[in-house]
Order: structure tokens, then sequence, then C-alpha cells
């Protein structure tokens, strides 16, 4: 007991977190919680680089501490924190404020037990907590755009959960257990590990924003508030695609699930990217950016078991992509919503528009940024997989992004049509940009490090 | 020894970021220290060739490790190959900084963004490892898109667009072949020279890798029909754009073919030998004749220089096909010195046509005649690089094309039908001068309009005139190098 609850350290810290933080908010000491969740990440991150190296379970198997849940901390755990900073830049001073930063902190610790999952109930029950914890984020503003982005956004959740229970019932039945490490047994049964397996799709897949679960991503990223859109876009998604990969790993492979994932994959990129072209809200663009982007994570979990390169790229790319998607949105809370607010704004503040370029380019995938680091690696884990169809569609659709992206970069640096000034929200204070600007900074500088230094990354990762 | 090679890729960079921080300095300061980073980059390259290249395999290698743990390293070091296309690239840099010192709009993002250019065009020339390469071509890409979107001419936009698209989707394939190599080394690696010296891939693999090579080259080289990029490309750039993207970026392209396909599935590109040639063949003509066609003097350069490109690309072909080592080193010797002729012949004419659209404001021939009393210098200038354009003996492309089609002779005579587009290019140049310096001066155009070339732009043509001249009389000191390694190639 006392040895899993030490190899448990950063979940305790995470969850008393979140205690101290809901007193202080119940005493209306935003600014209290505010610091409260702070130095608790901080910690919990600390402590979860010291169980580095680990490769253990606890709890009977329930829970995973091995290298994908260790590095899944170390990086949601600060992106985190940079989205808390986003949150206050935003939300800072109005009323419950305190409430945001204790359900985000609570969306994460759901996201770090799905990235360590080792046993179905586990697995429901981190999609619930992350799930009710994120309606009630979406819902925040309490207008009608973001109740409604909440509802549907609750409507999906619950529906698609309720699937996943019931596909897991299944293996449950064909094992006659709920632990994951027994899914071997399914070998003989393909029937139903097929359905099994389908139902986890659709319950990690809305979580992860994978088509065609995708539906209340756009909405409810246009809906909440920015810099909530910018978290749930990163840290609840980097959560589900590492469940998935927790759970491929003890699937039989004959009953062809790699195959299942690589056609999930190929619609999430396709529709993703398809869809963002058609946008002329930067947030709607970003979400289905965002979807796509999940869709290249899925390279990474079709070569989980077969590829030594799989669980590498898939931590290098969940660290690029926290990094480059948070700074993305970050500029996009400075600059504004709609692709009009960006036009000139290259060639009026040369710094936010380099960084922007930058975070545009990583997304595409240019080298030598973070982006590129991660793609080419989950490339060759697919590759050695057996799935250059897979690789060549993925290719294909980094040029569709290129068109993507370059829908914001274009009007960055086109001549001014009227005077713009960015936009500052009626609320925001003084210190709004500043933090904002620190934000974007810090993701910036780990957009050029990851892609520069990935060795630093690579060598912790065997 | 201090690592010349790195020093000459990074120094551009260490430019950049000084003009980064002088953001407030005057515009003469930001072109002062691009003028002088480029010198002492090209003072780099001069250091670079006084060293030379070894008998066999790459000198002045410097590595340290990057990403080992799946073994990608950073890597430089040249032979014959390289070698003369790094000491061609900071040529072109210097004389274009030298000719763009007169840009004024955001003359600093200018100059940064130009070094940037310098580094990456430097760096993918001497990369030995296929990660590095990659970076180095991808970045050189993004500047380029960002130079012709900012500094272009009236439809800038939609040209930088198409180029940016069309090349980063044509540069996609290549990321698959590297793949592809690279999980068919054993161990693990990205290290050119492991992949040149023992080809990891064979048969089928080996074909698509050759396959998915051959496009990204061809894109960027370009090669009919994938060279639709490039007439808008060019118009629309500024005369310094178009000058390092003809002069050196093309060159990507056929550099990427020797040392990518050609050495690193060079079965597979024995097979497909014929299909190349047949692809050189026509590029040679089609750039000619599509030449033929214009009004535009950048448009008609832009489709000589597809034609040029085709002549390599028939050399290396022919180098594939060859069983005989001499003539398949005459072959890659002529296709490597056409590299180099080409860079200097092409930037000089984009140079002159620069100049001139920036006297008359057009580029249409048919609004201009007998400018040649008008401004001797830049006419007579433009007549002997017209001449090294079309192969005249004695300047620098003939000795280039002369060993191309000497060699084709001897392995496929059919393609010496190629010859064909030195006749077209000669007819279209003739042409060209004739409509543009010869005849009577029309009223427009007076030493008031017009005046002839100044300080400035003679000091960034003369060094570009001189080596045409001197590579045409003696080429034997650029062949040297090339041929030590040519020769010595194990296939």
């Amino acid at each position: 007991m006392e040895r899993e609850l030490a190899l448990l350290i950063p979940e305790i810290i995470i969850l008393f977190t979140v205690v101290f933080a809901l007193i202080a908010e119940m005493l209306r000491l935003p600014r209290i919680a505010l610091v409260v969740t702070i130095v608790g990440l901080l910690l919990a991150t600390w402590q979860s680089v010291l169980l580095l190296g680990l490769d253990t379970t606890v709890f009977g198997g329930t829970f995973r501490i091995d290298m994908l849940s260790v590095w899944a901390k170390i990086i949601l755990l600060p992106a985190t924190l940079l989205s808390l900073l986003l949150v206050r830049a935003e939300i800072a001073g109005s009323d419950r404020e305190g409430t945001v930063y204790v359900l985000v902190t609570l969306v994460t610790l759901a996201s770090i037990l799905l990235a360590g999952v080792g046993d179905s109930m586990l697995l429901v029950l981190g999609v619930l907590l992350s799930g009710l914890a994120s309606f009630a984020l979406v819902a925040y503003p309490r207008n009608d755009s973001a109740t409604e982005a909440a509802m549907k956004f609750f409507v999906f959740g619950s529906v698609t959960t309720s699937v996943m229970i019931f596909g897991l019932s299944y293996w449950f039945g064909a094992t006659g257990s709920t632990l994951l490490s027994e899914l071997g047994q399914l070998e003989a049964s393909p029937a139903i590990a097929v359905i099994g397996f389908i139902a986890v799709i659709i319950g990690l897949g809305y979580k992860a924003s994978l088509v065609p679960f995708h539906f209340w991503a756009p909405d409810a990223y246009e809906g909440a508030p920015l810099s909530i859109a910018a978290y749930l876009s990163v840290v609840p998604k980097i959560g589900a695609i590492l469940a998935f990969a927790q759970v491929v790993r003890d699937m039989p492979m004959s009953t062809g699930w790699p195959l299942i994932i690589a056609v999930v994959a190929v619609l999430t990129m396709t529709y993703g990217y398809l869809a963002a072209l058609a946008q002329k809200n930067v947030v709607r663009l970003l979400a289905y950016s965002s979807v796509a982007q999940a869709g290249y994570f899925l390279l990474g979990v079709v070569a989980v078991g077969t590829s030594s390169l799989a669980l590498q790229s898939l931590i290098i790319f969940s660290a690029a992509y926290a990094a480059m998607n948070l700074g993305a949105f970050a500029v996009v809370m400075r600059v504004g919503r709609t692709l009009d607010s960006f036009k000139g704004i290259g060639r009026k503040s040369h710094v936010i528009g380099v960084a922007m370029v930058i975070f545009l380019l990583s997304l595409v995938g240019i080298p030598p940024l973070a982006g590129f680091v991660g793609k080419f690696l989950l490339f060759g884990a697919a590759i050695d997989a057996g799935f250059l169809w897979l690789t060549v569609v993925a290719i294909l659709n980094s040029v569709l992004s290129l068109a993507v992206y370059l829908r914001i970069m274009v009007p960055m640096y086109q001549a001014q049509s009227h005077c713009h000034e960015p936009d500052t929200d009626a609320n925001t204070t003084a210190v709004a940009p500043a933090l904002i600007k620190l934000v974007w900074v810090i993701a910036l500088l780990f957009t050029i490090g990851i892609g520069l230094a990935a060795q630093l990354l690579l060598r912790q990762l065997g | 020894m201090y690592p010349i090679v790195s020093i000459t890729v990074f120094l551009p960079l260490l430019g950049a970021l000084l003009v980064l921080l002088m953001r407030k300095s005057s515009p003469q300061v930001a072109h002062g220290i691009g003028i002088a980073t480029s010198g002492a980059t090209l003072l780099g390259a001069l250091v670079m060739w006084s060293r030379g290249v070894n008998e066999t395999g790459f000198a002045q290698v410097e590595q340290i490790d990057w990403m080992p743990s799946i073994g990608a390293a950073y890597r430089v070091g040249v032979d014959g190959i390289s070698l003369p296309l790094v000491l061609l690239t900071a040529l072109l840099f210097f004389v274009t900084f030298i000719y763009s010192a007169k840009v004024r709009k955001q003359s600093h993002s200018f100059v940064a963004l130009m070094l940037l250019l310098l580094t990456a065009s430097i760096g993918a020339f001497t990369a030995l490892d296929a990660i590095l390469f990659y970076v180095f071509f991808e970045v050189s890409l993004v500047s380029m898109y960002f130079m012709i979107a900012q500094w272009g001419h009236e439809d800038r936009q939609r040209a930088a667009l198409m180029f940016f698209i069309y090349t980063f989707l044509g540069s996609l394939p290549l990321l698959l072949a590297i793949l592809g190599l690279y999980l068919g080394s054993d161990p693990y690696t990205f290290d050119m020279r492991v992949w040149i010296s023992d080809p990891p891939l064979d048969g089928l693999a080996a074909m698509l890798a050759l396959i998915a090579m051959l496009i990204t080259f061809a894109v960027k080289t370009p090669v009919f029909p994938f060279h639709t990029w490039l007439p808008a490309a060019h118009v629309q750039a500024p005369a310094a754009g178009s000058v390092i993207l003809a002069g050196v970026m093309l060159k990507f392209g056929t550099y990427g073919l020797v040392r990518f396909a050609y050495q690193m599935t060079p079965d597979a590109f024995r097979e497909a030998g014929v299909v190349i040639l047949t692809f050189g063949v026509v590029a040679a003509l089609y750039g000619a004749f599509a030449a033929l066609a214009q009004t535009d003097l950048k448009r008609l350069v832009a489709y000589t220089s597809i034609n040029h490109m085709g002549y390599i690309i028939i050399g290396v072909a022919v180098a594939a096909l060859a069983t005989d080592p001499a003539i398949r080193a005459t072959a890659l010797d002529g296709s490597v010195l056409q590299m180099v002729s080409h860079g200097l012949v092409t930037g000089a004419l984009f140079l002159l046509v620069g100049m001139l659209q920036d006297r008359a404001h057009t580029r249409d021939m048919a609004q201009f005649g007998g400018l040649i009393k008008v401004v001797p210098v830049l006419g007579w200038s433009f007549v002997l690089a017209a001449f090294a354009s079309l192969g005249l003996p004695g300047l620098a492309h003939f000795p280039a094309e002369f060993q191309i089609f000497l060699a084709t002779l001897q392995v496929e005579p059919v393609a010496i039908i190629a010859i064909l587009g030195i006749v077209i290019t000669a007819g279209l140049y003739l042409r060209a001068i004739a409509q543009v310096f010869l005849g009577e001066v029309g009223d427009k155009w007076t030493a008031a309009t017009m005046p002839d070339l100044n300080i400035r732009e003679l000091l960034a043509l003369a060094p570009l005139l001189m080596l045409i001249i001197v590579l045409g009389v003696a080429p034997g000191w650029v062949l040297d190098v090339i041929h030590k390694t040519t020769i010595a190639l194990p296939f």
C-alpha cells in the first residue's frame, strides 16, 4: 500500500490541489486558488520527474506507471499551468474565477489518469470525470452560444460514454476481468474484441475529437472562453490519445485493430483539414486543425507494439503539439478571433507575427521546428509498422494543412485595409497582455527547442 | 583546423540575428551588414575551396551528435560535386547583396531573410545527414516564400503561394524516401555517406524510393510537366529573388538528383535511366520552345532555365546508363559544371533584366529598341550573358554542354536530338537582342530616363561576367575538383 501511494504522489498532489483551491474559492480568494493550483502543478511535475524510468503498475494492475504515463504528467501538468495563465489573463476578476482553476485542474487529473489507464473501469472513470468538468468549463461564460455549445458537448459526451461502457461490458464478459492486461484472451473471440474496440474508439474518440465524433469540438471551442478552448484542445485530447495507446498495447494483433485505427486516422486528418479550409473564424479553424492533428497522433497509436518508435513518437509529438497549439491560441487571444483581425498584424508587430508564423509552420510540420520532429517520428513509426499507405495519406494531408495555415499567415503580411487594434476584451486588465505574452514566449521556446534539441527528450525515452 | 564548413554555413545566420537586433538602424547599415556577412561567407567558401576535396568520399567532414537515439547527427562536408556549388552560392549571394543595396522597403527584414536563405542554401549543399538536408531544404523554401510575397511585383501573393504549395508538395515525397532509406539501413542511420557507400534499399523498395525522390527533384529543378510554378515565381519575384531562385535553388533539384537519386538508389536509377533521359530531353526541348514564345524578357530567361536544367538531367541519366567509367565521369563532369555555369549565366541575366526593369518599369520586349546606344554597358553585358546562355564556345556553358553531348553520343545517340534546344535558344536570344538592344531608339528612352549602369550595379555584375569568360576559356580549375570525385565513384 505504501509503495503504491508513493508511486501515486503526483496524482495525490493534484487531488489535494483541487481540494485546497476549492476551499480558497469558497472563501472568495481566487488569487489564492490560482497560486495553490500553480504550486500544486509545479510540485506534481517535479514529483513526476522523479518517477522517470519506472515501469510498473499499482493497485493490482489498474493504473500503470510507465514511460507513457510519467511523460504524460511531465507534459500535461506544465501545459495546464500555461493554460491557467491564459485563463487568468482572460477572466481575471470575473465571477467564480476560482472555480475555473479548480475545474481545469480536475480535467487534468482525469487526463493523467487516462494516460496511465490499466483497467476498463478506470477508463470510464477518467472519461466521465474529464467530461463533467469540461462541460462546466465550456458553459462558463453563461451566454447563449456557450450554453448551446456546452449542451451539445454534454449530450454528445453522455451518449458516447454510454456506448463505450456498453461495449466494455462485452470485454468484461469475454475475459472475466476489467483489467486491460487480460485483453490478450480476446484472441479467441475476435468479434467481441472488435465490438468492444469500436466502443472504445467512440468513447475516447469523442474526448480526442476524432472524426466522426468531433462535432462538439468547433462549437465548444467557439462558445467557451478562448483560454478554455486552448486548454481543451491540448490536455484532455493528449490524455485520451495516450489512453488509446494503453488500450491497444494489450489488444491481440489478430483482431486487426491497427487497420481500424488507420481508417479513423485517415478520416480524421482529411476531414479536419478540409473543414478547416472553409472556416472564416480563426478559433473554428484552429478547432478543426486540432481535430486533424489528432489524426496524426493515431499514426503513433497504429504502431504501438510493432515499432520501437511508437511510444517515443507519441510522447515527442504530445510535447510538440502542446507547445505549438497553446502558443497559437495565445496569439489568437492577443490578436482576435477573426481572420480579418490578423490582417497586417505581421507588419505592425513583428515579434507576434514571427511567433505566429513559427507556431503555424510547426503545426504544418516544417523543419526544424517541434512539429516536424514529432511528425517525422510518427511517420517513421507508421512505416515501420507496415503502414506506408497511411504515411502517404498523412503526408498528402500535410500539404492540405499548409493551405489551411496559410489562410492565417497570408493576411498577416498583407497591407492593412483598416486600422485595427488587437482585440482586448473589456474585462482584461493591464496584466493580461503580459501573461499572454509570457505564455506564447514559453511556447515559442519549446516549439523551437524541441525541434532542435529533440535528443534531450529522446535520450530520456531510451 | 577550425571548422570552416560550419562557420561558413552559420555565419550568415549570425548576420541575420545581428540585423534583427539592430532594427532601429538605417537601411544602409542593414545592407552593410548583409554585404559584409555574405563577403565573409564567400571568404569562408574560398577557404573551403583551398582545402580541396578527397580522392574518395567526403572531405572537411565536421560532425556533432544531434539525435543519436535515432541515428541523426549534424554532419557536414564536401566533395567535388558540392564544393563548386558552395562557391557558386556564396558568390551569387554576395553580388545579389551588392545589387539589392538599393532596397528600401523593410530593408532589415530583407537582409535578414536573404542571410537566412544563404545559410539554408550552403547548408543544403554541405549537409551529409538526410534530416539536416531536409531541414535546410525546407527552410530555404519558407524564406523564399516570404521573399516573393513581400518584395515581389504586382501579382506576388498568388505567385508566392503557388511556389510554396507546389514545392512543399514536391518536397514531401523526399521525406518518404528518406524514411524508407532510414528504415532500410542497418543499423538505423541518417548518415548520407553510409547510404551512398552501401545503398540500403534494393528491388521494388529502391524503385519506390527513387520515384519519390524523382518527383521532389523534378518539381524543384523543374522538369516538364512539373514546371508551372517557375515562370510565375520568377516573374513576380524581386530581381534578387530571381537570381537566387534560378542560380542557387534550382540546383537543389539537380544536386539532389545526383546526391540522392543517383547515388543512393544506383541500380534503380540505372533501370529507370531511359525514362529519366526522356524527361531530360523533353525538358530541354520544351524549355527552349516555350522560351521562344515569350514576349516578357524575364519569362524568357526563366524558360531557358528549364532548357538548361534539361541538359543536366540528360547528363546524369547518361552517366547512369554508361558502362565505361570514363564516359560516366565525362557526363557527370559536364552536369556539375553545367550547374555552376547556369548559376553564373542566369544570375547575370536576371540581374541585367532587373536593372533594365528598374529603369524602364516594364519587361515587355516590344517596348524596347536600340537600347545599346542608350545604355552601352548594360547592352553589351546582356549580349555577353546571352551568348553564354546559348552555348557559344569560349563562354561558360560551352565546356559543360559539350561534355554532356559528348557522353550522350557515346551512350544513347538518339538523345542528341536535345541539341536542337541549343539552336532554338540561339534563335530566341538573337531575336531578343535584336528587339531590345538593336534597331531604332524610341523617343521614350533617353539618357535621362535610362541612365547606364552605376558603380554598384557594375560591381555586382563584373564578377559574374568575368567568371563566365574564365570558365569558358579555362574550365580546368573547376573541372579538376569535380573530376576528382566523379572518376572515383564506385558505380
